[in-house]
């Protein structure tokens, strides 16, 4: 009986234009928006909400190994403390969903807010703007609380489960679970609305054209923020457990601190600066909401109640700068195919907001590892000479160098408005692409550079002429095999072609660049602190880099001439082909 | 001379196109009218070469262009049927990598490119990103993309969509003028009053199979009608009058 009144209310309520406004703005903020019609990456609202669940719940299945009663055992270790060790854990447990949620308000940023397409679409109809805002706004609120369940869902199954497995106690599991899932859930929402309040301050506060140019820097530098904040879950809980006194002021900074505080609190864990960090979460999270949604409104009327009157004149203009192309074109640049394409790589790379963000996470990366290492560098050392010498310091090039030239060519398999591609598609021939040449100059001419002038910069005063001609030029030669290796048989403009299908040697590909990395930025940074000292040693790593010369150049002359031409669609490779030798 | 040769196109058996031929003199313009999903698209795809054809051939100067489609390509000048292009290039970023890909010189392209601009009043707005042109705006960076190189062969699939009074009219004297100068022009579109008039052959089709090809005052005398009512006898089983009185009761009752 209240089954059926609430199927009767839930039909009339979603039958009602109000109802309706909701579901469009739902479906917006899942599959589009924003007043330019770029194609996003369309994955499909179920495929998107399985993906956001599965790295909760691969981190807890790990930590079997962690917790096991029978592992202790065998591993020697008896009368652990349970909750002490599960500590850096579930710190971890709060910065990742705070990242993936993040990371979804920052992806879906443009489609948060109704735009000009909306505008077009209601404004003309009649539902007034007011009965849009609350519409929207209660979609916002939807997708909030569905992504943090979503994110969190696996993790607070799993996790508690994975940490009571020595315990054998049902109350333990339930209390563990419980405020765990209190601290991932709030963490979540305080993320999403930390960034739809920058959004909606944005939106306050600047002119329509500014805004433009100004959300992509702002947006960058969330995504920085939040691989910052996961890259602290190494840091942090030892950092917290060992604080003593009053509150360290770089807590405020890291608000997941007040979220494992909270968590740690509510164990009777707490020390008695977590204490004090565990009481800004739920005055945090309340402010935190009253301000996005006050900036929220405010930003709904200067925009959208406006669209009408800033319709003209919000277009971001891009004068050309012809000295910068035609110095590299005629230096590095020689056929037409690669000049017109180049520009076409570097321009998308620069302005197609999905291509951005994942340079912008990627550098963020590279930037936290260089700082880490830099950090470690200068452990125990006296002088800035010494910490250079450091295999540690020593490896930032290659981490920097290596994290950005694999950033550079997965963004070149993500399709920037597929439909657009035709351009291309008439008019390169492709029995004769320079796909292989174009994507190595692209990635070589944007990474390197910058990186050997400041490698050469910093170990020329810190080291002497010696010392950073021989780094500067390792690093070099390690860049460039690197990316003669990444480009082997490419055979894509970047950015025209549908995604890569998932292929089952694509996990072995993850393995061995796992262990490529440690190979190219550990191992050769390891060899040159010990061999830069005597210079001849150096001559060691000739055999390992004519090795890593050749074997791309043996694969790309025994390449068929059927995988020479140029792709604009990704497809399963065929078993049998078929030669059609009757037509 | 342009011919396509008893051209058929499939897709997972079903045939789109069939057995169509033609041939493009010099200063021809073809008009190819139909309904939706007549073939007209695939037949420009395959005319373009971004469709290979599943029988039949499309032969340029007596070479089949899929032989070396590169060099076709090059006096090809191409405008599809929706305006899809890259909303974060800007309109002059745009025809430069154009004119690029096309092997231009330099200081010819920006010459031709700054002219065309002008004339079709896409100055202003050169630097401005294409995703914030209008659709009329788009269509005409497509136009110029298409004539900047001054190619021999013109395929234009619903040029109009979005032009304004006055670009349409400029629009339809320079593909009469075009066919003066001796180039091939072969014409796809929904518009029959623009096919009737700037064109010199029409080619109808329905459900992939050419069922009218001839000069246009031929047709319209042939049957003794306008081409509009040529077309219709042609290709449309329903009385249009009727369905929009229908609709006039349907909007009546509701």
């Amino acid at each position: 009986m209240i089954r059926e009144i609430v199927r009767q209310e839930w039909e009339y309520r979603r039958d009602r234009p109000f109802g309706r406004l909701v579901q469009l703005f739902v479906a917006r903020i899942f599959r589009g928006g924003g007043d330019t019609d770029t194609e996003g990456i369309d994955l499909g609202v179920g495929l998107v909400l399985t993906l956001l669940a599965l790295p909760g719940g691969f981190v807890s299945i790990f930590l079997f190994d962690k917790y096991g009663s029978l592992l202790q055992w065998l591993r020697g270790q008896t009368n652990v403390d349970t909750l002490l060790i599960a500590f850096p854990d579930e710190y971890f447990f709060i910065v990742l969903p705070m990242t993936v949620t993040g990371a979804i308000a920052v992806w879906r940023w443009d489609a948060i807010f109704p735009d000009r397409r909306d505008y077009m679409n209601l404004a003309h109809l009649p539902v007034a703007t007011r009965t849009i805002f609350f519409a929207n706004l209660l979609a916002v609120l939807f997708l909030v609380g569905l992504v943090a369940l979503d994110v969190n869902a696996a993790s607070c199954v799993l996790f508690p489960m994975v940490v009571s497995a020595s315990q054998g106690s049902l109350m333990f599991f339930l209390k563990f679970g419980a405020v765990h899932a209190i601290g991932v859930l709030l963490s979540s929402i305080f993320s999403f609305l930390a960034v739809f309040a920058i959004l909606g301050l944005l939106m306050a506060t600047l002119p329509p054209r500014l805004l433009r140019r100004v959300s992509a820097y702002a947006r960058g530098m969330v995504v920085v923020y939040l691989v910052t904040l996961l890259c602290t879950s190494f840091i942090i809980p030892d950092l917290l457990r060992r604080v003593k006194g009053p509150v360290p002021s770089w807590t405020l900074l890291f608000p997941s601190c007040w979220f494992v505080s909270l968590c740690q609190l509510l164990r009777e864990r707490a020390n008695p600066a977590m204490a004090e960090l565990a009481k800004l979460c739920v005055p945090g999270v309340a402010v935190l909401a009253v301000f996005a949604f006050g900036a929220y409104a405010i930003g709904y009327r200067r925009h959208f109640v406006r669209i009408a009157e800033i319709a003209e004149g919000t277009s971001v203009t891009h004068a050309p700068f012809p000295w910068r192309w035609s110095a590299l074109e005629q230096f590095v640049l020689r056929t037409p195919f690669q000049k017109g394409c180049f520009r076409f790589v570097g321009k998308t790379l620069l302005r197609s907001e999905a291509h951005r963000l994942v340079l912008t996470g990627v550098g963020g990366l590279a930037l936290v590892l260089a700082s880490q290492s830099l950090m470690r560098a200068f452990e125990g050392m006296k002088s800035a000479r010494q910490a250079a010498m450091t295999s540690d310091a020593l490896s930032i090039p290659f981490t920097v160098s290596f994290l950005l030239i694999m950033g550079l060519r997965i963004v070149f398999e993500i399709p920037a408005d597929l439909r657009s591609n035709w351009t291309f598609q008439l008019m390169l021939d492709s029995d004769h692409q320079e796909c292989e040449p174009l994507a190595r100059r692209v990635i070589l001419l944007l990474t390197l550079p910058w990186i050997l002038i400041i490698t050469f910069a910093a170990y020329l005063y810190l080291e002497g002429p010696v010392v950073a001609v021989l780094h500067t030029a390792v690093v070099g030669t390690w860049s460039c095999l690197l990316t003669n290796i990444i480009v082997v048989r490419f055979r894509k403009l970047p950015f025209t072609c549908s995604l890569p299908v998932f292929k089952q040697h694509s996990i072995v590909i993850l393995i061995s660049l796992c262990f490529g990395f440690l190979i190219y930025a550990g191992s050769t940074a390891e060899f040159e602190s010990t061999a830069l000292s005597h210079p001849i040693r150096m001559l060691s790593l000739l055999p390992v880099a004519l090795m890593a010369w050749y074997i791309p150049r043996y694969l790309g002359k025994n390449t068929i001439d059927l995988e020479r031409k140029l792709i604009f669609e990704e497809g399963a490779t065929r078993s049998v082909e078929l030669l059609r030798l009757s037509e | 001379m342009l011919e396509a040769i008893q051209l058929t196109k499939r897709y997972s058996s079903l045939p789109a196109v069939q057995d169509l031929s033609f041939r493009l003199q010099p200063g021809q313009v073809l008009g190819c009218l139909g309904p939706n999903g007549s073939g007209k698209s695939t037949t420009v795809k395959m005319l373009t070469g971004l469709l290979e054809p599943s029988r039949g051939v499309v032969r340029f100067n007596g070479r089949a262009i899929q032989e070396d489609l590169a060099s076709y390509r090059m006096h090809l000048g191409y405008v599809p049927e929706e305006a899809h292009l890259y909303p974060y290039l800007t309109g002059w970023e745009y025809l430069e990598m154009v004119g690029t890909l096309r092997a231009m010189n330099r200081d010819r392209m920006y010459l031709t490119i700054d002219s065309l601009l002008q004339l079709f009043s896409l100055h202003p707005a050169r630097h401005a990103t294409i995703g914030t042109y209008s659709k009329g705006m788009r269509q005409r960076i497509l136009l110029i993309a298409a004539i900047m190189h001054d190619p021999d062969i013109f395929i234009f699939d619903e040029p109009l969509s979005g032009l304004d009074v006055t670009s349409a009219l400029i629009f339809k004297n320079l593909v009469q003028a075009l066919g003066r100068s001796g180039k091939f022009v072969f014409y796809c579109s929904h518009v029959l009053e623009v096919v009737e008039k700037v064109c010199t052959d029409v080619l109808i089709l329905r459900k992939g199979v050419v069922i009218a090809h001839d000069s246009v005052t031929n047709i319209g005398k042939i049957l003794g009608q306008s081409l509009e009512n040529t077309f219709l006898h042609l290709v449309d089983d329903v009385d249009t009058m009727d369905v929009a009185r229908d609709i006039v009761e349907v909007m009546k009752a509701a």
